[in-house]
């Protein structure tokens, strides 16, 4: 037990430290980069020079960056003022929607980002390990070298232009909606014809999205398999007279799901990535297109702030792998 | 069994010469369309200005008629929401795209190619700091970066090549420092640095020359992931807005009423040209991947091949007809032949092997590697490895052929009947399953009757006989020593009280003292529950303590079989004789060891006669022509030599 808390105790300090190092360099990647916030709010001619102060003042743009040298305070800089905040939940205020915080926005806009990537992941990694497992079990025929093909042609297909042709053909051959999540000015007998509704500008996206990883976890499982059947242990199963559907079930297929966390845990950007050309192309309001919309605004304390949320969320969730990980393999948390 | 999986493809090597590649590289199809493809697009993108039918840079007057025009002669792929020509924009967007891939993955690669040779060359603290560096990019959602990056540094193309190569080299990284580390402990690697090589001549002359064909491979996916990264952030509105390019073309028919103008033209063609390029480039990269690092893709959950030939007439064999007399061998080994496949063709393992088995006895199979021991074995149980069956021969297990038994049957006798102690224990337990469970496992399957509680029961007290201890049966089995786990091993296979167990090399990699008690553990346990043991061996100290019988395997056939003691007296056989004399013995001290000259024939290469003649001194011309059958030596010994042929006047 003591190997399991201490392997416990590693990741959540790795995951931590992540954190730390994604949250500095994020303040720093908007302090550097030419183009500051700064120098753009006062170049915003949408604000009044009375907000520009307000905002400068806010921001503490005023104060040194780092590391505070003049005043006998060292924290009262950028930096920590910055540090400050987020640990009080308080990522700034909008400047394209001038009267909602960040946190405000990017809390609805998580929500919506979760209805569209939960399903999309289960469904892919659920459909993505049975169809790898039979490919790598019928190496060589029909099954496998259709799942091959198909995976090679997802990997070569942009993801937003999968959604351009899906919402093409959903529109036009089965008139289902092309943007946003609800219809708009649309009202609702019950809970369940809203419910309906939000489904049926759903069902795309979340199509689109499964899709696209399930190429990925197929290939994936499918190579992992390949190199556990081939394993000595198998072997040994198999002389021990096992079915082959018991030495699939009871010996295969726990050591095959180890690299498959792995990856799924590595291919998490490409999650983050995929959902944020989805969003975009179905106008899903999730955080890829608060993104892509506070790209195109400059809308810089969304996009830091959304840039934070999903960094931070890539962490946790491989934090979540490297558990799931250590509780499958005894050989990381018993050591 | 990895020995026998070498000797079985012998193109299997780790990293083939790069000219080997190439032309591996050329005669795959899928290498030569990835690559036409890729030729076209370069060849279409240098020459855009020539062929194009317009200049898409060029401004002018557009009416609304123009935009958005179906395919015609003038515009063969439609106009634009602007007006343009799709056709040429699609020819001068592969400029953008291909200059993107090339130079972001030139970027890419060079501080993947960098920090990868550090990490790995250097190791240490240096090495796992870089690593750390390299985990912590692989954990940042890049798109998500590179947007924020592009949209506050400014929309250049300068710009955005920077950035996706800034952000893409964390697998090239990784690669370069795996494949670093392994080169660097190779032994030609070690020898010169002992010999006094700088770093500067390891790297040049033996790190670079194993990692550069691999990090072409790998740039060829890097290139299409560059190409996916720049079309993506085209797409979503933050391409070079000076140039024109696939993705950006996407944005604006879709930012500008293609759906609603049914326009698929302006949409599906640009698109379909990103999917041209990077699936040439990703068929182009897998095909040298795998040209270079050809993976052996067989697996033991294959269909099994084997085929049940009855052997050749009895009368050709020295042994006698095979019995079912109740009180008659336990085990029938009949002209046992095995083939594993080859690029060339079938190459024969084990060629007529023969052999009895009584009730408790033990019989000792010895042989150098790579003469067929543990194919034979194996391939009596039907085990072999993927690519390797029975060819022909009979092997009765009480009278039963295990050759000719259909799949649930075998199933049944597998391990209740006839089990193996394999080699190497380590990898034949389940890693993540604990080694109690698995013992108890064998019972649960075969003896589904006794209930939930006696499986348990019955393995710790295997655990027990086998001096592990039943307080580790919850244990699994990285916890184990090597001679613990080799205990396991033997537990496992006593665990149904099987009639035959085969116990391939239990011995190797053990430490002396614990290669005894092994060895004194599965004699008793094999007398005392009256199984017929085979071990298979090379160490003949072991066999002359512990067996009945011996046979000596030479070629994947037997070259001699006789008692242990006389056999070891008085070995008839040249090649018996030369592999004792190269053996020490505890009681002629003096006696001078010999080493065989030369090595045992390859089974792409074999003699067509003898396959030890050509290693043999005695061996004349008949020895290189025909094959020996078996000669009776004396009561229950015989060897295949032609010195032996009562008939020959011999060396004529």
């Amino acid at each position: 037990m003591k190997g399991r808390a201490a392997y416990l105790a590693s990741r959540v300090g790795w995951a931590l430290l992540t954190i730390f190092v994604v949250v500095t360099f994020n303040f720093l990647l908007f302090r550097i980069l030419p183009g500051d916030p700064a120098r753009n709010v006062s170049k915003d001619p949408r604000l009044t020079p009375a907000t520009v102060a307000a905002l400068t003042v806010r921001f503490g743009l005023d104060k040194p960056v780092l590391i505070n040298t003049e005043s006998g305070n060292p924290f009262d800089s950028q930096y920590f003022i910055y540090l400050g905040s987020l640990t009080r939940g308080d990522l700034g205020i909008s400047y394209a929607f001038r009267d909602r915080s960040v946190g405000e926005l990017l809390g609805g806009a998580l929500v919506n980002t979760l209805w569209l990537i939960l399903p999309a992941q289960i469904l892919s990694i659920g459909l993505g390990m049975v169809l790898g497992l039979l490919a790598a079990w019928r190496r060589g025929r029909s099954l496998d070298v259709s799942a091959l093909t198909f995976s090679l042609f997802m990997w070569s297909l942009p993801t937003f232009f999968l959604g351009i042709i899906l919402l093409f053909a959903g529109s036009s051959w089965f008139g289902l909606p092309t943007a946003g999540r609800i219809t708009v000015g649309a009202e609702f007998g019950s809970y369940w014809e809203e419910l309906a509704d939000i489904g049926r500008h759903l069902l795309m996206p979340t199509l689109a999205f499964t899709l696209v990883l399930l190429g990925e976890y197929m290939l994936i499982m499918r190579s992992s398999v390949v190199e556990v059947f081939s394993e000595d242990y198998i072997l040994t199963a198999k002389a021990k007279g096992l079915t082959t559907f018991q030495i699939i079930r009871d010996h295969a297929l726990r050591n095959a799901m180890l690299p498959m966390v792995t990856l799924i845990a590595i291919n998490l950007g490409f999650t983050v990535s995929g959902a944020i050309q989805i969003e975009s192309v179905f106008s899903w309001p999730g955080l890829g297109s608060l993104t892509v919309s506070a790209v195109r605004d400059r809308d810089y304390p969304v996009l830091q702030g959304a840039f934070l949320l999903l960094a931070i969320a890539v962490v946790i969730a491989n934090l979540l792998a490297d558990l799931v990980y250590g509780w499958l393999d005894p050989r990381v948390s018993e050591a | 069994m990895a020995a026998l999986i070498e000797v079985a493809s012998p193109h299997s090597a780790p990293t083939a010469p790069p000219r080997h590649a190439i032309r591996i590289l050329l005669r795959s199809p899928m290498g030569a369309i990835g690559a036409a493809m890729l030729l076209l697009a370069l060849v279409v993108a240098v020459a855009a200005p020539l062929i194009a039918p317009y200049d898409p840079y060029e401004t002018v007057h557009v009416t609304i008629e123009d935009i958005y025009q179906k395919p015609s002669l003038a515009h063969p792929l439609g106009t634009d929401d602007a007006g343009k020509d799709v056709l040429s924009g699609l020819m001068y967007g592969a400029r953008v795209s291909l200059l993107v891939g090339f130079s972001a993955a030139s970027i890419a690669l060079l501080i993947g190619g960098l920090i990868g040779i550090v990490a790995g060359y250097r190791g240490g603290r240096v090495g796992s700091a870089l690593m750390r560096f390299t985990d912590f990019f692989l954990v940042i959602p890049d798109l998500a970066l590179s947007i924020v990056i592009v949209a506050i540094a400014g929309q250049s193309l300068t710009n955005i090549i920077l950035v996706i190569g800034a952000l893409g080299w964390t697998t090239t990284a990784r690669l370069v420092r795996s494949q670093t580390l392994s080169v660097r402990e190779r032994k030609y690697v070690l020898r010169a640095r002992a010999i006094g090589a700088g770093d500067r001549h390891i790297l040049r002359h033996h790190i670079l020359p194993q990692v550069l064909p691999l990090m072409l491979a790998n740039m060829v996916l890097v290139i299409s992931l560059a190409i996916l990264a720049e079309s993506t952030l085209a797409f979503i509105g933050l391409g070079d807005p000076t140039v024109i390019s696939w993705g950006q073309m996407l944005n604006f028919a879709f930012g500008r009423g293609a759906v609603s103008a049914g326009a698929w033209w302006a949409l599906l063609t640009p698109g379909l040209a990103i999917v041209w390029v990077v699936l040439g480039t990703t068929l182009l990269g897998t095909a040298l991947e795998e040209a270079l690092n050809p993976r052996l893709k067989r697996h033991h959950l294959e269909k099994d091949r084997s085929l049940a030939i009855p052997p050749r007439s009895a009368a050709d064999l020295a042994l006698p007809a095979p019995t079912r007399d109740p009180n008659g061998p336990i085990l029938q080994v009949r002209d046992l032949a095995i083939e594993f496949e080859s690029p060339s063709g079938p190459l024969r393992a084990v060629d007529g092997v023969s052999f009895d088995l009584r009730r408790g006895e033990t019989i000792g199979l010895v042989g150098e590697s790579g003469s067929g021991k543990t194919t034979a074995m194996l391939g009596m149980m039907r085990l072999l490895a993927p690519g390797g069956r029975v060819v022909g021969g009979e092997v009765l297990l009480d009278g039963e052929d295990l050759l000719s038994l259909p799949d649930a049957e075998l199933r049944a006798v597998r391990w209740s009947r006839i089990s193996v102690v394999f080699q190497g224990a380590m990898n034949a337990l389940n890693p993540v399953r604990t080694v109690g469970d698995q013992v108890a496992e064998a019972i649960r399957v075969h003896e589904p009757g006794v209930g939930r509680d006696v499986p348990r029961v019955r393995a710790e007290e295997l655990l027990e006989r086998v001096g592990i201890g039943r307080q580790r049966f919850d244990t699994h089995p990285h916890a184990y020593s090597g001679g613990m786990r080799q205990r396991a091993m033997i537990a496992l296979a006593l665990a149904c009280r099987p009639e035959v167990i085969v116990a391939d090399e239990p011995t190797t990699a053990l430490d002396v003292m614990v290669q005894a008690q092994i060895m004194e553990l599965l004699a008793s346990l094999g007398r005392e529950m009256g199984m017929g043991t085979i071990l298979v061996t090379h160490d003949l100290g072991v066999v002359a303590s512990s067996c009945d019988r011996v046979l000596v395997m030479y070629g994947g056939r037997i070259a001699e079989e006789g008692p242990t003691s006389t056999l070891f007296s008085d070995p008839q056989h040249p090649y018996a004789q030369m592999l004792l004399a190269s053996f020490p013995d505890i009681a002629a001290p003096d006696r001078e060891l010999r080493g065989i000259p030369g090595t045992p024939p390859r089974l792409d290469a074999m003699p067509p006669g003898c396959s030890f003649a050509p290693r043999c001194p005695a061996a004349f011309d008949r020895c290189r022509i025909q094959r020996p059958d078996d000669y009776r030596v004396a009561e229950g010994r015989r060897a295949a030599c032609f010195l032996l042929d009562p008939e020959a006047s011999h060396r004529g």
